[in-house]
């Protein structure tokens, strides 16, 4: 009986694991979190810094959300799953600016805004403060992680089409030659993030991952 | 029996009517102490970053650098405990926004270099003025040379981007005057 | 960058909250399809942008920035907001039954729209006076209300038009935003 219902967890973590990434990919299949992607995706470097990011807050937040759910009064649940979030945030923030001042920097506003992400909120009141914590855990990191698989692919897009070339960590990884010396600019400006992410949740509608409206 | 069972629902009644309060206090005195505990960690870090910044900056300019002093908004540039030079913060109010930009000039107050430190100007036009292109014109310039080329000066503007090129250049010039004046009054 | 009249015009056209800086597009989407909804939704976050940044300003510079505890603003500032948002919600129930019904889940949820800790933060970042602070706030407000009331006439003439099936709600909004987006960048170098 034991060794059924172990077995049974695992399957279920990996299971959540993926769930977060495809079928409630945050961003194209929820719409939560728009304010920070679209800001952020100007470079892929970004977007790696701010992933990890959302990593770390969703899983400190879902364990300890989890592990207070049964003691937890539901009259101040938001309140006090705000000051959980708020209190990763500012650690986060912190230990950024302590140690990766460049992302600091270039992330600007949009590192403490992860508070009011939908998405942290959003998984605290769905799911951490009803499930064990070890789901609680595979849950975080499968939403954190299509999050992050969200902003990589539009930040990739708005990077190569709008400077022609990828700097990951400072090294520059390839550039396209007509394409860099002559980019399409528009592409890492405010239009350009909306179009990209309008034609990229048109083109998860045609490939049928979501349904249409 | 009787007074069991009103300690029973006296704790009861402790439980709902103030625990929610009590709860959210509790969390949020935890939540203060745990990030007076990391603040205190990673001060000393953060401080350190700001202070290397400023002389990684500073060092581009003025390679010789031992350390430097700050006063009135000039950063004296000290070598060996003497001056051999100062820099400071120009803003002018570009295209999209404020440019910062590093100006640092020798003890003779001719331009020695300048590094555009910050801008939201159009990215591929605007943006130019960061390059070295743009900012070499700079060098050894005097405060009245320090004039956009279509208006008399020694600055040529970057093309299709004259509003960036202004904001810098007008932004350097007044600030150059200002500070020598503050510089000779106060002999730095 | 310093005179009032320039603070408030730059918030509300050149860094335009939702077009420019991508502060408050979840109730953007959501609730833009009614211009009457728009209004209110408008206003509504307007009002607390304002009373969001009195309060927070006056926190920051008499309490935070004095007793150097700056880093603690992230976590004051939301609960200040969560607040807020309470008695905003209270007191609209209590005046205006209609517009409390109109809003419906979304005022709740002015607490997690990032234009209010947007707004905070920017105050913060650029150190602002009280004053500054509340013309900032009224131009950042002033500026997303705009945006809401034109995206929402343009969403409703769009509802009767034929949009192909894949691009149809979400899509071509942002297609429609980013436009908008485009156009006012139109307004950069006004000042």
């Amino acid at each position: 009986m034991i060794e059924t219902e172990e077995k049974f967890s695992a399957k279920k973590f990996w299971r959540e694991l993926a769930k977060g990434i495809v079928l409630t990919n945050p961003v194209f299949v929820l719409v939560l979190g728009l304010c920070p992607t679209l800001a952020v995706t100007t470079s892929v470097n970004n977007a790696l810094g701010m992933g990890a990011g959302v990593i770390f807050v969703l899983l400190g937040s879902n364990i300890i959300i989890s592990l207070i759910r049964k003691i937890t009064p539901n009259m101040v649940r938001i309140p006090v799953f705000i000051v959980v979030i708020a209190a990763f945030v500012t650690i986060l923030s912190l230990l950024f600016e302590a140690y990766l001042p460049p992302l600091y920097e270039s992330l600007g506003i949009y590192l403490p805004l992860i508070v009011v992400n939908c998405i942290i909120l959003g998984r605290a009141e769905v799911f951490a403060s009803k499930n064990p914590v070890l789901l609680s855990m595979a849950d975080g990191i499968g939403v954190g992680l299509g999050f992050t698989v969200s902003l990589i692919i539009i930040s990739f897009l708005r990077e190569v089409l709008g400077t022609g070339s990828l700097v990951i960590f400072g090294k520059k990884l390839f550039a396209i030659p007509v394409l860099s010396q002559s980019p399409l600019s528009i592409f890492i400006m405010p239009p350009g993030a909306f179009i990209v992410i309008a034609l990229l949740m048109a083109l998860f509608r045609l490939l049928g991952v979501l349904k249409n409206e | 029996m009787v007074r069991e069972r009103n300690k029973n629902s006296g704790s009861r009644i402790l439980r709902n009517r103030f625990y929610p309060v009590i709860f959210l206090v509790v969390i949020v005195l935890v939540a203060v102490v745990l990030l007076m505990y990391v603040n205190n960690i990673t001060r000393a870090k953060i401080l350190e970053q700001r202070e290397a910044k400023i002389v990684s900056q500073l060092k581009g300019i003025f390679p010789d650098m031992d350390k430097y002093e700050f006063k009135d908004d000039i950063y004296i540039v000290l070598k060996d405990n003497k001056s051999i030079g100062y820099a400071f913060i120009a803003k002018g109010k570009g295209y999209g926004g404020e440019i910062q930009t590093l100006v640092g000039i020798g003890k003779d107050f001719a331009l020695r270099e300048i590094t555009v430190m910050s801008n939201s100007e159009t990215p591929g036009l605007g943006s130019k003025i960061t390059l070295s292109s743009f900012t070499d014109q700079f060098k050894g310039l005097k405060s009245s040379e320090v004039v956009l080329s279509k208006n008399g000066g020694q600055v040529d503007a970057i093309t299709g981007a004259t509003i960036s090129s202004r904001a810098v250049t007008d932004s350097v010039r007044k600030e150059l005057d200002k500070k020598i004046e503050i510089i000779k009054k106060n002999n730095y | 960058m310093n005179s009032l009249l320039t603070i408030f015009l730059g918030m509300v056209l050149i860094n335009n909250f939702i077009l420019s800086k991508f502060l408050g597009l979840c109730p953007f989407f959501g609730v833009s399809k009614k211009l009457s909804n728009a209004i209110s939704m408008g206003t509504a976050v307007t009002l607390v942008m304002v009373i969001a940044s009195i309060a927070t300003s006056v926190i920051y510079n008499y309490i935070l920035v004095p007793y150097k505890v700056e880093f603690m603003n992230i976590i004051i500032y939301i609960l200040v907001i969560a607040a807020l948002v309470q008695i905003v919600e209270i007191v609209i129930k209590r005046t205006n039954i209609t517009l409390y019904n109109a809003l419906g889940i979304y005022l709740p949820l002015i607490t997690t729209n990032c234009a209010v800790l947007g707004v905070t933060l920017i105050n913060a970042q650029n150190n602002y006076t009280l004053v500054q602070s509340i013309i900032s706030a009224l131009g950042g407000g002033l500026g997303f209300t705009l945006i809401l009331i034109i995206m929402s006439a343009i969403r409703e003439k769009n509802e009767l038009a034929d949009t192909p099936k894949s691009m149809r709600g979400l899509p071509i909004a942002f297609i429609i935003a980013s436009l908008l987006s485009l156009a006012f960048m139109g307004f950069n170098g006004l000042l």
